[in-house]
């Protein structure tokens, strides 16, 4: 117990700090104009039209996230788990996850925005990169069985589609929320790249318009907005991975 | 119950391109329905290829392996095997009762839940029904595997060093457990074991073996009656037949 709270004092510590330095560093001006001192950034959050306006993109924003992770999450482990059911599909299924993952958001964004539109492309942008860490993921999670309790499926007469469910499928779910943890970070960022090309309202809105227009302390929030989302995200599912974990051990 | 054959089998490893090993060589084993055998040898002998080619898990080389004149795979299909391992043959996720469930559904059968907790009850593992395996011990965990390995009234019963992984007193008491269990269900047993005490305490028939080739050695047929008991490991006759295999198992070069 004292080892958590030393730890957490650790962290807490450690946070400050860093506040302590950005402080000093955007009240003596050590970055230039564009780095203003967190207490000019945190200012931005008492004033009411401001808020509102960081809180409405923050959720356009998330729900673009959280649909794309649940887009490419789902389409990563469904193409995993036909790999797994039909092996002489896995080296082709292997590269077309290569190829799309060799693909740049950058250079795909003007194409999304002109095939799948405004709307769909911080989705989409968010979801490639999932499905990519998800297939991984997944492929390795559904290899990570036992090798005595596959023979023991096999010594006992299971078929493929039994050892799949009974066996390779929850073996698999440490590593899918492994990949799901990096997952949410990278649909967050390809979420924000994606409202870059033009969406209507969001978090990446913001910071494009704000740097357009230098209102520094603005911008400076909503990246803070999109920061502590992405870790909140992470974090509850680190808390979820860890009791998987517990469960297991 | 089930009869097992093994005619003229040799199985041999390929290591790398041109490098192979030989794990057993031309040999020849009958057992007979009910019995109880135990494959003793040192490790790297071939024992546990033996059970993994009458589980039907490996193919022979040459030879072949027949249980009811049929091969292992048909016994496999029909859920006829009863298969225990050494260690973390439990699903870690389920508990006691869903882990001997697993049996039944595999055969797409439902659950039989009286005859589960029947099974619980007879290993000693009542009040852990729903006890995950990271919650119990060594020997209980072994226990478990063992109901599950009973789960379907199997023809023959493989154990693979059940209790190499148990401290020298909980495996003699599982010892004396599985005795009582097996003694309830006389189902064709295979136990592999480097443990000369365990061999002979559970097995009708003892079968030494020595290695690369695998092949065995000697063939002893244990003289003390069931049930045996802690009184039976004190004899002098058991400690003169442990003394005799352990020297037979000794390297002689």
């Amino acid at each position: 117990m004292t080892n958590r709270l030393q730890q957490l004092a650790y962290r807490l510590l450690g946070l400050l700090l860093l506040l302590a330095l950005w402080q000093l560093a955007g009240k003596r001006h050590l970055g230039g104009k564009t780095l203003p001192a967190f207490t000019d950034v945190a200012s931005v959050f008492t004033v009411n039209f401001r808020r509102a306006l960081l809180l409405r993109s923050a959720i356009a924003t998330s729900t673009s996230a959280g649909l794309g992770l649940l887009l490419g999450a789902t389409l990563g482990c469904l193409t995993a788990l036909t790999a797994q059911l039909l092996p002489a599909l896995s080296p082709g299924l292997n590269r077309l996850a290569v190829v799309v993952n060799a693909l740049p958001s950058i250079a795909l964004g003007p194409v999304l925005i002109i095939t799948a539109g405004r709307q769909a492309t911080p989705i989409l942008l968010a979801a490639i990169p999932v499905f990519f860490l998800l297939y991984v993921a997944a492929t390795s999670g559904l290899h990570s069985a036992d090798s005595r309790l596959t023979q023991l499926f096999t010594a006992t007469g299971a078929t493929r589609f039994q050892r799949l469910r009974y066996l390779d499928t929850p073996s698999a779910i440490p590593a899918l929320l492994s990949g799901l943890k990096l997952g949410v970070t990278t649909a967050m960022i390809g979420a924000v790249v994606g409202e870059w090309f033009g969406a209507p309202t969001g978090l990446g809105i913001v910071i494009l318009n704000t740097m357009q227009n230098f209102q520094i302390p603005l911008m400076w929030a909503a990246v803070l907005v999109v920061a502590t989302i992405s870790l909140t995200a992470y974090g509850l599912i680190g808390v979820l991975e860890r009791s998987v974990e517990r469960r297991r051990a | 119950m089930a009869t097992i054959q093994l005619t003229n089998v040799s199985k041999e490893f390929r290591l790398a391109r041109d490098k192979r090993v030989l794990a057993l060589s031309a040999m020849d084993l009958t057992i007979a329905e009910g019995e109880f055998i135990a494959l003793l040898g040192p490790s790297g002998c071939g024992k546990s290829t033996i059970l993994h080619l009458v589980a039907g898990l490996d193919e022979p080389s040459t030879g072949t392996v027949l249980v009811d004149g049929l091969p292992p795979k048909d016994l496999q299909a029909k859920q006829q095997l009863g298969i225990a391992f050494q260690e973390h043959a439990l699903l870690p996720w389920r508990t006691v009762e869903a882990n001997l469930e697993l049996p039944f559904q595999i055969a797409g059968r439902t659950p039989d839940r009286a005859h589960i907790a029947g099974l619980i009850e007879l290993v000693g593992l009542k009040g852990f029904e729903t006890a995950r395996p990271s919650q119990l011990s060594g020997g209980m965990r072994q226990r478990a595997s063992i109901a599950r390995a009973l789960c379907l009234d199997p023809k023959l019963l493989l154990l693979d060093e059940p209790f190499g992984a148990l401290d020298a007193v909980t495996r003699r008491f599982m010892n004396l457990e599985l005795q009582r269990i097996w003694q309830q269900k006389r189902i064709t047993t295979i136990l592999v074991t480097h443990t000369v005490e365990e061999a002979i305490f559970l097995a009708d028939r003892v079968l030494v073996m020595s290695g690369r080739p695998g092949r065995i050695l000697r063939e002893v047929t244990v003289p003390f009656p069931r049930p045996r008991t802690v009184e039976t490991m004190r004899l002098e006759a058991f400690h003169h037949l442990v003394d005799n295999l352990t020297l037979s198992l000794e390297p002689s070069d």
